[in-house]
């Protein structure tokens, strides 16, 4: 895939400097070795995990199945969308924790209104997108415009959301008078594979579109990099953030509506539970295809790895402690190694 | 009796100094940038170790340079108040004087405040600052909060005084009135017996409050005067280097062309009502010491500060500046003051940091061009000497220079009307000072205007056309093409002025 300015690069991109005469000479084969390594060891861990749960005689069988293949694509499709919402503004260096709870309350509000309320479904996706665009729109005010700390305000929000959904459902979840493709949508297949992992498909070529083929995309990273240098080159900042604020929140409304109709029911406590999952992905991202950056790939192979290790165990028979126990230690582990193979690429760069 | 004794062996930073300085008295040290001031007080602080050969002796105590730490030199009395002062402003002045120190602990291994409380008193006291030790250190004027620093770096000494306190341009942002009731005090310790070497830019107070005064200039000492026996013009003369009159100008035909900038009764940070023309081919360079707002006149112009007040002409045509944007399609390019900050994407390639401010360029056709961005920024590489393996390693991977010469190349691929410089060669070694400056003379000479801010006086009247001294957000002069010279400048820009304006 071609991910810009990185694109020109071939594997083996900080080795010592040289003269720019020599640019065609290659890096040495073990620099080109670590550097694939680390590009690809996400990928890589997932393939073997893959394998492993496909081969083991206790769990191939049922881990190989079509229907579980479908489950984890399909289950893993908001995920995957909430983890989007987050790399956003994440890669201008801004955090969004409110993701999930208004990916939450788009998923009430579709259910509320095209269900009890009685209005046309069309109405309730729309409705729900606009509450989520809303809820961007006022997220991107406060931190691009006031200039309030994004990390606090968008837990804030959070918190707000996800308690004034248990206000307005009182706790209960909302399923009667939804229309019946709700609910069986997301069961069925588009060329063998299930329709809401093709949505994740679509999502995510579209945010690598933006992020990586969009002029603003550039500028977001260039953002997130510097943001004083980036004000200084004419990038205007508060826009800019403010846009990937609204972009966030928009994909956190797709996420919304995938709940209610993967489910056909909405249950405002929801949310919540992809918050850790989907930050999680986003990080162990940064540490491949492109590692020290947020991109889309690594957080969809993050994404998976995550999946993949808790469905396998489950199999395996594991208890309920071994996925949160997995999870964390997967995180730390991938950020452990990714840190220590750039501080030995500095080496690398700065001994010459 | 004390003295201490100091040799530094021939490194680069410091040429075989020695350096006598006496008990109880108030001893300047100047010099101009990177002439080993700081080298020498972080020697004498122990953070540095000085070459072998060398050796340091306080009072009874001796050390051989390259066996000098930090902790030899706090036991011997050495202690430093820099020029940020390393104060916590969102704490209270008692808290400020019992970290790192230590809070006095009450039975239960709880702070106990009252101790704390009655000990920051008895400090304050002694020290005659007037603060309670409850007050927040920012609602402190500049001049107290420079008594706290000064203050905690003492408090442990007791009431005896004897050791080396070492002030490093802490009085910079300070009005003289206010430096000179902080001298009062430093007057009382020396009497005590006190040492006190005082670093600084500003030789009006050094001569009006220290007793002698040594000068340093590229690693050598060039010795020690009584400030009664010296007078401004010599001390300048000394800091700046006589050898540096002849520093020999390309006499550029003065081309009082069209004009390529004109700025009128700005109004911006401590700026007021500054007017000034630029003409094509010219090089406008502005002297003024930190805090005079001539970094802030350029960040009014490129729309980076909104200015209060006052209109710029690029070209002839008024223009409206509100944001960066606005300045850059006007023509105007800023290479803004520490490149770290304000400049480099650290992470980001060479390429996209060359090209980012024509990224929008680079989209067609519905997607980004990074193969023709690369192969724009290889092309630019070359054509600036810029020192690189590849166009997509990290720009922190290279040296400072040729960080600078990409950064040039980012704008100056512009072909911009107007270039603001500030501080072009901060940073950068000699070569790849000679070869920025040679770039931005091509641009110049091919109709471009350019305003340069630099603190080295050298430089300045190296490359400036004409040069106007900036004083408390004024001009204060103006130097023809003839008339510039380091001293000259020095002269401008240190002496008289009674108010200083405090600006961080």
């Amino acid at each position: 895939m071609s991910l810009s300015t990185d694109q020109i690069t071939e594997p083996g991109a900080q080795t010592p400097l040289k003269p720019i005469k020599n640019r065609g000479s290659r890096p040495s084969l073990t620099s080109t070795a670590v550097n694939q390594l680390e590009r690809l060891g996400l990928p890589l861990m997932l393939v073997v995990l893959v394998a492993f749960f496909t081969i083991d005689g206790s769990t191939g069988e049922l881990f190989t199945s079509s229907a579980n293949v479908r489950q984890l694509l399909s289950n893993q499709a908001v995920t995957g969308i909430v983890a989007l919402a987050m790399l956003v503004p994440l890669t201008a260096g801004y955090f969004d924790l409110s993701v999930p709870a208004v990916a939450g309350l788009a998923s009430i509000t579709f259910a509320q209104l095209a269900g009890p309320a009685g209005y046309p479904a069309w109405v309730g996706l729309l409705a729900a997108l606009a509450v989520s665009l809303l809820s961007g729109a006022i997220t991107g005010w406060l931190v691009a415009g006031l200039r309030l700390n994004g990390f606090i305000v968008t837990l804030g929000l959070y918190t707000l959301i996800q308690g004034g959904l248990q206000y307005f459902t009182d706790g209960q979840t909302i399923s009667s008078g939804l229309p019946d493709w709700v609910g069986s949508w997301g069961f069925e297949t588009f060329l063998g594979l299930p329709r809401p992992f093709w949505v994740l498909v679509v999502a995510a070529v579209v945010v690598w579109y933006v992020l990586t083929h969009l002029p603003r995309g550039r500028e977001l990273e260039g953002i997130g990099s510097n943001e004083r240098a980036a004000h200084l080159v004419g990038i205007n900042v508060r826009k800019d953030v403010w846009l990937a604020f609204l972009g966030s929140a928009t994909l956190a409304g797709l996420a919304g509506l995938m709940i209610t109709i993967r489910s056909g029911s909405a249950d405002p406590a929801s949310g919540p539970a992809y918050l850790f999952p989907a930050l999680a992905a986003v990080f162990l991202g940064a540490t491949c295809i492109r590692p020290g950056r947020y991109n889309v790939w690594g957080t969809m192979c993050g994404v998976y790895l995550l999946a993949v290790a808790v469905n396998g165990f489950t199999f395996l028979g594991a208890d309920s402690w071994v996925s949160p126990v997995f999870n964390g230690g997967a995180l730390i582990l991938a950020v452990l190694v990714s840190t220590l193979m750039g501080r030995q690429r500095e080496r690398l760069s700065g001994s010459d | 009796m004390r003295g201490l004794d100091k040799t530094f062996p021939g490194t680069t930073a410091l040429r075989n100094v020695d350096w006598e300085l006496r008990a109880g008295e108030i001893h300047a040290l100047c010099g101009g940038n990177g002439s080993g001031k700081s080298t020498l007080i972080k020697i004498l602080s122990g953070i540095y170790k000085g070459s072998a050969g060398g050796t340091i002796r306080i009072a009874d105590a001796e050390v051989a340079a390259d066996e000098i730490n930090p902790k030899w030199s706090h036991e011997a009395g050495v202690r430093v108040v820099h020029q940020d002062l390393g104060l916590f402003p969102d704490m209270t002045v008692a808290e400020n004087l019992s970290l790192g120190r230590g809070f006095e602990k009450s039975r239960i291994s709880g702070i106990s405040w009252r101790k704390v409380e009655v000990r920051v008193r008895e400090l304050l006291e002694r020290f005659e600052i007037e603060a309670s030790p409850a007050t927040l250190l920012s609602s402190l004027s500049p001049a107290v909060r420079t008594e706290v620093a000064i203050a905690r770096a003492l408090q442990d000494q007791g009431d005896q005084h004897r050791g080396t306190l070492i002030i490093d341009e802490a009085t910079a942002a300070l009005p003289l009135h206010e430096a000179q009731a902080l001298f009062a005090s430093l007057r009382r310790f020396a009497a005590r017996g006190q040492s006190v070497v005082f670093v600084s830019h500003r030789l009006d107070e050094v001569l009006s409050l220290c007793d002698r005064v040594s000068v340093l200039r590229d690693g050598d000492m060039q010795g020690t005067w009584d400030t009664a026996s010296i007078d401004e013009a010599a001390l300048i003369r000394l800091v700046v280097g006589k050898d540096l009159e002849q520093v020999r100008r390309d006499a550029r035909p003065s081309t009082q062309g069209p004009s390529a900038l004109k700025v009128s009764e700005m109004d911006v940070g401590p700026v007021s009502g500054v007017s000034f023309e630029v003409a094509r081919g010219e090089i406008l360079g502005i002297a003024g010491l930190l805090g005079s707002g001539r970094s802030e006149l350029l960040r009014g112009i490129f729309g980076d500060l909104e200015p209060r007040r006052g209109a710029v002409e690029v070209d002839g045509q008024p223009i409206r500046v509100r944001r960066p944007a606005d300045a850059m399609s006007a023509g105007i390019a800023l290479i803004p003051e520490d490149r770290a900050v304000a400049a480099a994407f650290a992470d980001q390639s060479l390429s996209m940091n060359i090209s980012a401010a024509v990224l929008r360029r680079y989209w067609r056709r519905l997607r980004m061009r990074p193969r023709s961005m690369a192969r724009d920024a290889r092309a630019l590489v070359g054509q600036f000497g810029i020192k690189a393996a590849r166009v997509d390693q990290a720009i922190d991977t290279l040296s400072g220079g040729n960080q600078q010469k990409a950064i040039l190349a980012r704008w100056l691929q512009r072909d911009p009307r107007v270039i603001l410089l500030d501080e072009p060669t901060q940073g950068v070694d000699v070569g790849a000072r000679a070869e920025i400056y040679r770039l931005i003379g091509e641009r110049v000479a091919a109709g471009a205007g350019a305003v340069l801010v630099a603190s080295d006086f050298e430089e300045l009247a190296s490359f400036a056309d004409r040069v106007l001294v900036l004083r408390d957000g004024c001009i204060q002069a103006e130097v023809p093409c003839a008339e510039i010279t380091p001293h000259r400048l020095s002269q401008l820009v240190y002496s008289g002025g009674e108010s200083h304006v405090a600006v961080h």
